[in-house]
């Protein structure tokens, strides 16, 4: 980029002096027309390098743009999935979906339009500087005691104005959100019949807008009329004092003059340049800003190992005095210690908030333990190969994630392998959506998912069971349901759960006295810390707690 | 032009700042013109040593020249941004005036909220139109046209130059350019949906993704995505820089054409020698700001999508005759369901089919069911919300399209499952329900839905989202306190609530609804059985009706096994 410009600088100085020359040769040398071709065409010529070199430069400041967003993007992309994997929480959504599209591309403008102009113009300024200080250096002492003036009259502005301005963009932007924000409640408006002081308030929002808006950007019209001011000066002076050499001393040249009064403007057009870049290029700095602060928030990333487990057996789980917290919010999950044993039926219950959800995610391996161990069999979960863990392991959750693609993308999350359609037919059925998808207009090739076909909580389920059956996971973690499913949905989960319950250790966070009575082994809950252990009868036996919570939902009936 | 009438109809509302911004726009194109001019004859006369103070009235009218340029540049900035964004609150209150009747219709046809959040891009936009596509040319070329009549004076010749050239710049290249941006522009759209909808999978998906071994195989799509998007817009940013290459190229191009032209007068003894160098200023200063039009036809691309999708929103819809009856207003309401089936047009099954009952005058009912089963949809039949199919709702005896919505609404008080606030205090979010609601009466509100920790002054953001999904849902009910109706819509009011709290608010409702008809969508089967009629909804159809003793008397009945399915549920 560098050389580019001191190229086109070197173009430009060329083409102005060409200009003269030929200029010169016309008006006062009285040349022959032809004598001056050779000069046109060699302008002509200077003309083109100085725009390639100009498209050169702007070239590799988009080339950089390019890179520089891709490689943001992947960091972003990291940053946000060594987060713990807790449930896609729908609200959050659009706001990382516009910060990963929306902000990045903002920072466009930096790479593709600030930066090539600042090089761009220090280049130039340099050079053409340097040139009319040779021809002619008074000229050039005046563009050195005025040119200056620029930068720092912008600085003086700029560290005056930014902070109000920032606060006042962002207001601003809050404030243009409002239309958004009374279209979205159209339906509110109108039940509460309030269309016509809705109108009036838009209107007013929209004026009070407009004229917030000419306050920040009247800063800005200033900035540029006072470095239109400088500049002009400038120029008038270098033209008066070339105009006093030339006449009253007579000891400048009419080619020299014109050359200088031809390259000042070149000079401070790109100054002037730099200015308005300045402006765009600082609320790409803003956008760029706003995705550092995003990755410099912590996290908690759960760390692997190469150890392999052995292949045939679900591994026993145990932790030993393990404890998780939240970087924010006061939840703590105290050390606990349990040990649940291959192809055991465990359940985890207690009051919402006590922990459940929490400790079931330690146990996967979706969030890292604080202190202490999580050991599978017998190895340090931090030991154990990533992929290893997640090759054997299910879960299903309240909220399982369908994707965009086709119905069979979505089931055949679950293998490993291309499949035949008869398998994914068997699973679908086990699932009980096999009648649902030979329904649908194009069967397994339908699209689902965002952009696709909607789907009910209850379907998004079944696509969960089918991928869960089709990879036969050793350990599967489930976190109960507790409402909005139909009763058929909770049948076939119940069915294809049995049909899994001697080849797979089955983690529960349970809701339902079912699933607690046929449990091996209940973990009981509360503010955190493992209250209660032991079968149902033992629990029922030794734990007030336990018996006081199976008393109240049972309300004195048999369950 | 067609597609772009709304948005010129628009902006030609504001003829004054715009009048203003071109005459500004002009003075200070010409003044530059003639700046630069003057200061090339100024150079050539001093050449041959003249009187000085001919020397002084060139060098003062170049200060002056100078001076009024800069300040009028000022003056068009000004006004022209002033004028953009007034045109942009015209164009706002335009789309409100067409979307407001159609509201309803509206979000029948796109329950998602998107379609909004595109018709609020689109309107921004649009803003663009002025300052970038329609003034920028129209300045252009009067300060051609004036240049060029100058210039005529001198020579003809170079005048005529001149003309061709501006030809080329303000009418032949923009025309080439727009017609490559229009093939960029739709694949620049696609690439980027396709990126936005893989990033929202992989990043919400990273679970499963993650179990199902995906992740590394799903992150090289994502990557994919990423390049390509990003390969496609810096295609996009050359074109555009080409464009400005060749457009700056030529522009000085054409000024070293009028010069070898005027010198070549010149050596023909048919030019003054002094005017050479003006004649070359005046070409390179004129031919200065043409490189706004390289980026013209994005602009105009732009600007004739967003007006065109704008104006399919509503011309699309046909103009159904908004029903003029007026329900009665001392008559209790009675909803009749005949045979009601609800199919929104996105989707390839209905939300209800046959649905038949009967709401009357003062009933407490309750609709239940599994997510999805269609109960909100019914609720929104009720509100005019949904396009029936098939069936007939009557209200009153009378067809509900028959009836002027605002009368319907007028007597009912709803929360719906995602209620609406706006950005604003508290107090000013309740007087939205009512007026003359004073501040006593909005406290007293407030505590009977146990959110007295608030007060009035509070602040709301848009769409409550510094509020929690239970306090979004009290200031919902709050509202309606404030409120007379005879109708009380509830869809799942309290579902974000803790079970007692649920209970104590629930009988507020029982008490300010005596004498009226309440409908509530329950997600909970708790406190049924004081209601008059329980509605048991299922895959879009009503699959039993009755009291809660009746229902739960029967054998196998679906409510009775969704009853037995809750009580064996632990917390």
């Amino acid at each position: 980029m560098g050389v580019a410009s001191l190229f086109m600088a070197l173009a430009i100085v060329g083409q102005s002096y060409l200009v003269v020359t030929i200029i010169q040769q016309l008006f006062l040398d009285n040349a022959a027309f032809s004598s001056i071709l050779p000069a046109v065409f060699i302008l002509i010529g200077m003309l083109l390098v100085r725009t390639v070199f100009q498209y050169m430069i702007k070239g590799s400041g988009i080339k950089m743009a390019q890179t520089a967003k891709v490689s943001i993007r992947e960091k972003l992309l990291r940053h946000f999935t060594s987060q713990p994997m807790i449930d896609a929480d729908k609200g959050q959504s659009g706001r990382k979906t516009s910060l990963f599209m929306d902000t990045i591309d903002e920072i466009d403008g930096y790479f593709s339009q600030y930066l090539p102009q600042v090089i761009q113009s220090v280049g130039i300024v340099l050079i053409v500087w340097l040139v009319i200080f040779i021809q002619n250096w008074t000229s050039g002492l005046i563009i050195l005691v005025s040119a200056p003036f620029i930068p720092v009259f912008m600085m003086i502005i700029g560290i005056k104005t930014k902070d109000k301005s920032k606060e006042q963009l962002s207001e601003l932007a809050a404030f243009s959100g409002t239309f958004l924000d009374t279209l979205q409640g159209l339906p509110t408006v109108k039940l509460f019949g309030r269309s016509q002081e809705q109108r009036n308030k838009i209107d007013q929002d929209s004026t009070s807008f407009r004229d917030a808006t000419m306050g920040v950007l009247k800063v800005a019209f200033t900035n540029s009329l006072a470095l239109e001011f400088i500049a002009m000066l400038s120029i008038g002076l270098i033209a008066l004092e070339i105009a006093i050499r030339m006449i009253i001393f007579q000891n400048l040249s009419f080619f020299t003059g014109f050359f200088v009064l031809l390259l000042a403007p070149e000079l401070f057009s790109q100054l002037k340049q730099l200015g308005s870049a300045f402006h765009s290029g600082r609320a790409s700095m803003g956008a760029a800003s706003r995705v550092e602060d995003v990755l410099d928030e912590e996290t908690t990333p759960v760390s692997w190992g190469t150890a392999s487990l052995k292949t045939d057996k679900a591994p026993e789980l145990r932790l030993e005095q393990a404890s998780f917290h939240y970087e924010e919010g006061n939840f703590q999950l105290a050390p606990a210690s349990m040990r649940i044993l291959p192809y055991e039926q465990v359940a985890i219950i207690g009051k919402t908030g006590a922990g459940k959800s929490t400790l079931l995610h330690v146990l996967a391996g979706f969030l890292p333990a604080k202190e202490g161990n999580f050991l599978i069999d017998g190895i340090a979960q931090e030991k154990v190969e990533k992929a290893d863990w997640f090759g054997r392991i299910g879960y299903l959750s309240q909220q399982p994630y369908v994707f965009s693609g086709t119905v069979r993308d979505n089931i055949l999350l679950g293998s490993q392998e291309e499949q035949h359609d008869k398998v994914i037919q068997e699973v679908a059925e086990h699932a009980g959506i096999w009648k649902w998808i030979t329904a649908l207009p194009d069967g397994l090739d339908t699209i689902i998912g965002e952009g696709g076909r909607g789907l009910s909580g209850g379907e998004k389920q079944r696509i969960a069971i089918a991928r869960t059956l089709l990879k036969k996971p050793q350990i599967l973690f489930f976190d109960e349901p507790t409402t909005g499913l139909d009763i058929q949905t909770e049948h076939i989960l119940q069915k294809s759960l049995d049909t899994l319950r001697n080849q797979t250790t089955m983690i529960t966070v349970a809701h339902r006295l079912h699933t607690i009575r046929n449990a091996d082994k209940i973990f009981l809950l509360d503010q955190g810390e493992i209250a209660g252990e032991g079968t149902h009868e033992q629990l029922y036996k030794n734990n007030e707690m336990y018996r006081k919570m199976i008393h109240t939902q049972q309300g004195g009936r048999e369950a | 032009m067609k597609d772009i009438s709304l948005v010129l109809k628009m902006m030609l509302k504001e003829k004054r700042d715009i009048l203003i911004s071109i005459f500004f726009g002009f003075l200070a194109g010409i003044t530059a013109v003639s700046l630069f001019a003057a200061s090339g004859y100024l150079i050539s006369q001093a050449a041959f040593a003249p009187p000085i103070y001919t020397l002084m009235i060139l060098v003062a009218s170049v200060k002056l020249l100078g001076i009024t340029s800069a300040v009028s540049r000022y003056g068009e900035r000004y006004f022209s941004h002033r004028g953009t964004f007034t045109i942009l609150k015209n164009i706002r209150l335009k789309v409100y005036d067409q979307i407001e009747p159609l509201a309803s219709r509206l979000l029948q046809k796109y329950r998602s909220g998107d379609i909004l959040a595109r018709i609020v891009g689109d309107v921004e936009s649009l803003q663009h139109f002025f300052l970038r596509v329609f003034y920028p040319p129209v300045v252009l070329a009067a300060v051609f046209t004036a240049t060029i009549f100058f210039t005529m004076y001198l020579s003809i010749g170079v005048a005529m130059t001149m003309i061709g050239g501006v030809i080329i710049v303000l009418v032949v290249f923009p025309s080439i350019f727009y017609l490559f941006q229009k093939k960029t522009a739709v694949t620049m759209r696609e690439k980027r949906g396709a990126l936005s909808s893989e990033f929202t999978d992989y990043l919400y998906g990273f679970r499963e993704l993650t179990i199902f071994q995906q992740a590394e195989r799903k992150k090289q799509q994502l990557d994919n995505n990423m390049k390509q998007y990003e390969e496609i817009k810096a295609k996009e940013n050359r074109q555009l820089a080409i464009r400005e290459a060749v457009v700056i190229f030529f522009s000085f191009f054409i000024a070293v054409i009028i010069l070898v032209q005027a010198g070549f007068y010149v050596s023909e003894g048919n030019l003054a020698g002094t005017l050479l160098a003006m004649l070359f200023m005046i070409a390179i200063t004129v031919f200065e700001d043409t490189p706004s039009m390289a980026v013209l036809p994005a602009h105009l691309e732009e600007s004739k999508a967003s007006s065109k999708r704008l104006t399919e929103v509503w011309e699309k819809e046909t103009q159904t005759e908004v029903a003029v009856h007026e329900i009665e207003t001392d008559v209790p309401i009675q909803f009749d369901f005949k045979d009601v089936s609800i199919q929104y047009p996105t989707e390839k099954k209905p939300a209800v089919r046959l649905a038949a009952f009967q709401i009357k005058p003062g009933t407490n009912i309750a609709i239940v069911g599994p997510s999805g089963s269609g109960k909100s949809t019914l609720m929104q039949a009720m509100l005019t919300f949904a396009p029936i199919q098939s069936g007939q709702l009557l209200v009153n005896g009378e067809e509900l399209d028959k009836i002027a919505p605002d009368s319907l609404w007028r007597q009912m008080n709803v929360s719906l499952q995602h209620n609406h606030f706006f950005y604003g205090s508290i107090y000013e979010n309740l007087r939205f329900a009512n007026k003359e609601a004073g501040e006593e009466a909005c406290q007293e509100a407030l505590e009977k839905v146990q959110l007295s920790h608030f007060s009035l002054e509070d602040q709301v953001l848009e769409k409550g989202t510094n509020l929690s999904g239970g306090e979004k849902q009290r200031l919902a009910l709050a509202r309606l306190f404030l409120r007379d109706a005879s109708v009380w819509l509830l869809d799942e009011p309290t579902s974000s609530l803790d079970a007692i709290t649920e209970q104590e608010i629930m009988e507020e409702i029982e008490k300010a609804t005596k004498y009226q008809t309440v409908v509530t969508i329950r997600h909970r089967l708790t406190g049924l059985e004081k209601m008059d009629q329980i509605i048991v909804m299922n895959h879009g159809e009503v699959v039993e009706q009755g009291t809660y003793m009746e229902l739960m008397r029967k054998k196998d009945g679906y409510f009775k096994a969704m009853k037995e399915l809750e009580n064996s549920q632990l917390v």
